[in-house]
Formats: structure tokens, sequence, C-alpha cells
């Protein structure tokens, strides 16, 4: 009974009153930003007096600000690049070999997701100090890469676990040659693991504030590492506009991942 | 003819499994080159760094386990850990189970809020919270004018605002996978229990909680791990006077460039949070984390 929507009696409105309690103290930070961003109080005062638009304004004329967006952009697409590639590769590898050690080196694979982020900041940033790495794009993108990495593995693994191999023998016996096999028949049949990798290493990236913490030089940051800073120093309402753009973002990844899933299911 | 024919046919097909299993191999080495290099390598060498520097011991796990300063923020790390995990469970565990019960349309939309909030940039969450419960925030304003409060409460840098704003973060990392676990459970088995005459408390009490109580544990051990690790929220919304681990770790590297004692509290961290996991895989099954602290 306590399983059945239906027959749960009184119960159901007390589980109903807790679950959108919850659910409106998850949208009231996220509708709260948006609505800040356009409010003409410089003191945050809310409801704002009045509306405007001139945070974004600020925003997409400040050289600071549009540098750090595009660079945030830049090491996005190369993680989301390098991480569907590298992790295409790792999980081909895990799935179709079989060896003494696996299961550790699967679990290797993975415990950069599981670690703390700032033990692996601070440790990647002591190694990128010597080698001069940090402050540049490359220290970003191996630092990125790193954590999304087991995302990608896990995403891409699990649709090739769901694809049938006997489809490559297949085309081997027809003649295909192994590139011809893995470009036409492989690469096909998990395209919605390989874009649901993509999707998750971006918005990794694009998200990531610790690593960028310790990657970043006064002449290189990305948004989140530019916010952070400026937040420490006070709460004004370009924050709040470049937040909403994140968001945005977001918003805009999400609904194209919810349509590829879509897609697979007709 | 056909006993010859599969006496050929078996060692050519072992040998193109040998092959591939030795490509398989092949294939993993760019990640294993990149992890080892630019993950195990720099990890490793920091922990090293914590008994050997200034001088070769265990000076440095001496002074985190010694001095007031530093016990203190290990109290507050677990204080905050505990209470965040107690509330996102007392929270979440209602959530969960609407979630698991609530006709199709309804809960398509709650996934949808979950996710948003889960994906929504953390800065830009923990900025929300901090305007949202400053001294002049809209929360202060709004309880004032209720009437609840003459005063404005101190509602940042201090143990009310982390929670607030970490039990924000932690709660679709409970409510999504403890909602699978609710699902698994077969509807019928509680028909029955109210078949035979078991009280609505009793059911939830004998027959629910039990049955969902692999997904209760493996849910509040993950929010309490990835806790205890979490650097931005703590940062922004508990200031400097109220310190957790992550945060001492960044502060000793930057500021006070101490790094064999930030590699010590590194090394206590990772020890906690791999420890953990590693009971959680043990006992609680393979309930895969999301996603390690920010």
């Amino acid at each position: 009974m306590l399983l059945d929507y239906d027959r749960l009696g009184g119960w159901r409105w007390g589980l109903v009153a807790i679950g959108s309690a919850v659910m409106l103290f998850l949208l009231l930070p996220i509708v709260f930003i948006a609505a800040l961003s356009f409010g003409d109080s410089q003191w945050l005062v809310f409801p704002p007096p009045g509306w405007t638009t001139q945070w974004y304004q600020q925003l997409l004329t400040d050289p600071v600000w549009v540098n750090a967006l595009l660079t945030s952009a830049k090491v996005a697409v190369m993680v989301t690049l390098l991480s569907v590639v590298l992790g295409l590769l790792a999980a081909l590898g895990l799935a179709r070999s079989r060896f003494f050690g696996k299961s550790a080196l699967q679990a290797f694979f993975l415990t950069p997701m599981v670690l703390p982020v700032v033990v692996l900041a601070v440790a990647l940033y002591a190694f990128f100090l010597k080698l001069g790495l940090t402050g540049t794009l490359t220290g970003f993108v191996i630092g990125h890469l790193i954590i999304a990495l087991p995302f990608s593995i896990i995403t891409i693994g699990n649709s090739l676990q769901s694809f049938d191999s006997a489809l490559e023998d297949a085309a081997m016996i027809c003649g295909a040659g192994p590139l011809e096999v893995k470009w036409r028949v492989t690469l096909p049949a998990i395209r919605l693991g390989l874009f649901a990798a993509a999707i998750f290493s971006f918005l990794i990236s694009w998200d990531e504030v610790v690593l960028s913490i310790f990657m970043a030089s006064p002449t290189l940051q990305t948004l989140p590492v530019l916010i952070w800073s400026t937040l420490r120093q006070d709460l004004t309402p370009v924050i709040a506009s470049a937040s909403t753009l994140l968001v945005a973002f977001t918003v805009l990844l999400m609904l194209l991942a919810s349509f590829l899933k879509k897609g697979s299911r007709q | 003819m056909p006993t010859a024919l599969s006496s050929v046919a078996v060692p050519a097909r072992r040998r193109f499994r040998l092959s591939a299993e030795t490509r398989g191999i092949k294939l993993m080495l760019p990640v294993l080159l990149l992890l080892v290099l630019c993950f195990l390598v720099p990890v490793i060498t920091l922990l090293l760094r914590s008994v050997m520097e200034p001088t070769p011991g265990w000076q440095n796990y001496a002074e985190l386990l010694g001095s007031q300063t530093y016990v203190r923020v290990f109290f507050n790390t677990f204080m905050v850990a505990g209470v965040v995990t107690l509330i996102t469970l007392l929270v979440g565990f209602p959530t969960a189970w609407l979630l698991a019960i609530l006709p199709q349309r309804w809960s398509r939309l709650m996934f949808a809020v979950l996710l948003l909030s889960m994906w929504t940039n953390l800065l830009a969450r923990t900025y929300a919270w901090m305007v949202l419960l400053q001294q002049t925030g809209l929360i202060n304003r709004v309880l004032m004018a209720l009437g609840v409060i003459d005063q404005p409460l101190a509602l940042v840098n201090n143990l009310v605002g982390v929670t607030i704003g970490m039990t924000y973060i932690m709660l679709p990392f409970l409510v999504l996978p403890l909602h699978a676990t609710l699902r698994a459970i077969d509807p019928s088995t509680l028909r029955a229990a109210a078949v035979c005459g078991a009280s609505r408390w009793q059911s939830l009490r004998l027959v629910l909680l039990p049955l969902a109580l692999p997904g209760i544990a493996s849910g509040a051990l993950m929010v309490f791990v990835m806790s205890l690790g979490y650097y931005v929220t703590p940062a922004l919304l508990g200031g400097t006077s109220y310190m957790m681990l992550a945060e001492l770790i960044a502060q000793l590297v930057q500021s006070l460039l101490n790094w064999g004692l930030a590699g010590a509290a590194a090394f206590v961290l990772l020890v906690v949070t791999l420890g953990l996991y590693a009971v959680q895989l043990r006992y609680l099954g393979a309930g895969r984390s999301e996603m390690g602290g920010r």
C-alpha cells in the first residue's frame, strides 16, 4: 500500500507537501539568480525597484569577462574532444580484453571521480609548477581531462555493453577490414553513448572550479575562476548575470541530451 | 569432415582472441599513461612531501593532530558532513519515495528539477545562497516581515550557512539513487503487509525501511564522503571562521606555502574518503558515486 500512489490515503498529502517543498527549495536559487541578474539594484535588493540589462552589457563589454568566457569555451571544447577519443579507446580496451588485474585497472581509471578534487588540484598544482604548466591552456585541459575521463569511460562503456559484438564479427565475415568495422558498425551503434560522454565532459570542464582556481594565472582564467575571485570581494550583480549565462547554457545542453535520449527510444 | 574442420578452426579462433586481448591493452595505453603521469605521480609526490618536508619524519602529522586549530578543523569537517547527511536523509527519503510512486508526468517534472539543480554551476548556486542568506537578504527580510524574528539572523559565515548550501547540493545525489532502490521494491510486498493487518507505521518500519536500507545506507555514506572533501561551498558560505579540511589544504598551499602540512592533511582526507568508499563497495554493492567532492 505504501508504494501505491492511489492508495496512500492521508500519507499521500504528507509526501506531496514535503516533495513540493523540496522542489521549491531546489528551484529557489536558480530562479532567484536569473531574476536578480535583470534587477537594477546594485545592492541586490529583492524584489528589485526596476529592471535592466546593464549587468549583461557590463559583462559582455568587459574584456576580462569576455576573455574568461572564451578561455572556458576553448578549454571545454578541447577537453570534450580528448575525453571522448581517449574515453572511447579505454572503454573499447576494457570491453574487448581479458587479462589479470583488469578490474583493478578499471578501478584505477575511475579513481579521479571519487578522489576529493582539492587533493588532485593541489597535487597537480605542485607538479605543474615544476613543469611551468600553471597558467597555460595545457594545464587547464589536462586537469579537466583527468576528472572528465571517468565519466566518458563509464558512459561509453555502458553503451558498448549493450552493443552486440557479434555484429562486428558479421561485418568482418562479410569482408570489412578492422578499421572499416569500427568506423561503420561500432561507432554508429554507440553514437548516443559518445554524445552523452561529450555532453558530460563539456559540462564538467565548463563548471569546474577547484582545479581551475589552482591552474589559473592573473592573465589566463576561466569563467568560474573569475566568478570565484570576484565573489570573494563583493557580490556584484554582474556575477548574477554571468551565473545566469552558465545556467542557460547548462539547460540548453540538458535539453539537447533529452532530445537525443528521446530519439534513441523511437 | 566436420571434425577435421573444427580441429583447424579452433586454433585459428584462439589466435584471433589472443590478438584481440593484447590489442585491447594497447587501446588503453594513452589513458593509462595520462593517469599515471598526471594523476598518480603528482598525488603520491604530494603525500610523500608530508613525511619529507621540512625534514624527514612524522612531525607534520604530529602538528596536525596536536594543534587545537587543526583539530577544530577536523571537528568542523565531520560535524558539517554528519549534519548535512542527516538532514539530506530526513528530507531526501520522503522525496525519493514520492518520486518513486508518482504518476509519470509528475515524476518527469520532479526529475527535471533535480537534474537542473544538480547540473547548475556550483558557484552560481553558492552565490545565490550567499545573496539569499546575507543580513539584508531575502530570507531574513521575509522572516522579519512575517514577524518570526525581530533581528536579522546570522545565516552565513557559520554552520547554518554551510549546512543549507551543502544540503542543497547533496539532495539530488541522495534522492536519485534512493528513488531507484525504492522503484525496485515490489509494491505487492507492502500490499501483503496491509492485507496481513499491518498498520501504515508498521508497514513502514517493518517492511519498507528494511527493504530500502541498502539504498539508504549507500546514499548516506556517499553524501557523507562527498561532504568531507567539499571546498567551494564551505569556503564561501562558512567563511574563515568556520573552516573545513579542504579549505585548510588549499590555504596551506596558497597562503602559507606549507606543503608538508598540506600533504599530511591531504593524506588524512584521502584515507578517510577512499576507506569509506571501500566500505561502500564491499558491503553495500555497486552504489556508484556520481561525482567527487567539489
